[in-house]
């Protein structure tokens, strides 16, 4: 199998190389002498640069064609006579990952970069800028990622009211168990977003996900609502399904009326319910037969534990 | 030891998994079937060994904090599970080797249970 790869890589196939290119390129003419690319060399403390003829690219002068030169001992001549001809050229709409691909392949330290298009030279490619662009791209995204946080984990001290609640619900699906337990992780993700502490969410994830669960198990689905004030969290989890006959019997540990379907998904161990009596510091369960299940369950956000 | 060290001692195939994530270090595992019983443990092991190749395994890795999946008897996983591992940023394995054999192999190099669930509900 493919083995997948992380945010880095992710970024190599997202950014395209006009997004990290240098476009402020720096030229030399091609009747130009060696020793003023050296001077150029020098003065920008860049490594290469492109040769034109007028408009058109024709080559590159590099620091290494330069101290071939100087080892020679030639007499000073113009930059075309000692320029790599005809570089290879990449695309500016080409995504990075096949720029550092032909970095390793060729060897080479740098390539112009040309609209796709014209074939004009727009920007020069090094594999440092490759490595800033990167840098960049990542920064931002982890300053935006903060800034998100930063943001939710004050609205309640932000918001002007005399009561304040985030009400969120989710349509929980029975038997799709593509989706089951997703209501749950995204939920878990908006937690700490919203700087609930991390114990916290624990307790509400498995509490939430267990009774996801069981109504993707035993019903044909239902909604599951959040209400998140400044110091709880209220979740009810509702179905339209069968209903269970004696709630305290499903409390118990080890009780379950699982088929073996179940079982081979890794459930009907009889352990939700308890669990989810475990995880909240409130638990009502109101089920009838025939018309289905509402579970409520309540979590204590505040710094002094209200359950204690 | 570190997350690419049990994908060696292993002989593991990585179906998802950063090299920083590899570089992390894990000390407890836990092995299950069952799922209530991975949620109803005090300790988050750090490693969970399972025989199950579905969806459910990755998203009670999520919601429990797990930080790597290891699929045994090389049963395949699935794009969804892939997927899944991308999303909640969980590594996932899988390996030739049994459970028992995967267990043995893991706990001769160090790596200990995390404490396993107890009755007594919190007070
Ligand atoms: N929403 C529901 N609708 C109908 N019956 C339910 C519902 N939730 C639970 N039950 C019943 O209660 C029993 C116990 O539920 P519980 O979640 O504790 O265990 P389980 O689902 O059987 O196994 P586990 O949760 O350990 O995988 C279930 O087997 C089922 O019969
Ligand atoms: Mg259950």
């Amino acid at each position: 199998m493919e083995p997948r790869y992380g945010k880095t890589q992710e970024l190599l196939y997202e950014l395209k190389i006009e997004q990290v290119m240098r476009t402020d390129v720096v030229t030399i003419a091609s009747d130009a002498t060696m020793s003023e690319l050296r001077e150029i060399l020098r003065e920008h403390s860049i490594s290469g640069v492109p040769v034109v003829d007028g408009d058109e690219l024709v080559g590159l002068a590099s620091i290494e064609d330069l101290i071939r030169w100087l080892s020679s001992r030639e007499p000073d001549c113009a930059v075309h006579e000692q320029m790599t001809r005809d570089p290879e050229c990449l695309h500016a709409d080409q995504p990075l990952v096949h720029a550092l691909r032909r970095f390793d392949e060729s060897g080479f330290g740098r390539f112009p970069i040309v609209e796709r298009a014209s074939g004009r030279m727009v920007g020069i490619l090094t594999k440092g800028g490759i490595i800033e662009g990167v840098l960049r791209k990542l920064e931002r995204e982890f300053k935006e990622e903060e800034i998100r946080a930063y943001r939710v984990s004050h609205i309640f001290e932000d918001l002007l009211a005399d009561y304040k609640e985030i009400y969120l619900t989710y349509n929980v699906p029975g038997k799709d168990f593509d989706r089951a337990g997703s209501a749950s992780t995204r939920m878990k993700r908006n937690l700490k977003r919203l700087g609930i502490r991390p114990d916290i969410i624990h307790r509400l994830a498995i509490a939430s996900y267990e009774a996801e669960m069981n109504v993707v198990i035993y019903t044909d689905g239902g909604t599951m609502e959040y209400r998140i004030s400044p110091h709880e969290v209220i979740l009810r989890v509702r179905d339209r399904g069968p209903g269970i006959s004696d709630v305290e019997e499903a409390l118990r540990p080890g009780w379950s009326t699982a088929e073996p379907w179940v079982r081979d998904l890794g459930f009907g161990a009889g352990m939700g319910l308890p669990n989810i009596k475990k995880c909240a510091d409130k638990l009502e369960i109101d089920s009838h037969p025939g018309r289905g299940t509402t579970l409520k369950m309540r979590i204590f956000t505040g710094e002094a534990d209200e359950a204690q | 030891m570190k997350l690419k060290e049990v994908v060696e001692l292993l002989g593991a195939d990585l179906a998802f998994g950063t090299d920083s994530q590899l570089a992390e270090e894990v000390q407890t595992a836990a092995a299950s079937d069952l799922m209530s019983d991975i949620l109803a443990r005090v300790d988050v092991p750090e490693l969970l060994l399972t025989r199950l190749n579905n969806s459910q395994v990755m998203r009670t890795s999520a919601v429990f904090g797990i930080k790597a999946v290891v699929i045994v008897r090389g049963r395949a996983v699935d794009e969804k599970m892939i997927e899944i591992a991308q999303e909640e940023e969980i590594v996932l394995l899988t390996t030739p080797a049994s459970l028992f054999e995967s267990c043995g192999k893991l706990y001769a190099q160090g790596l200990r249970s995390a404490q396993p669930s107890t009755d007594s509900s919190r007070s």
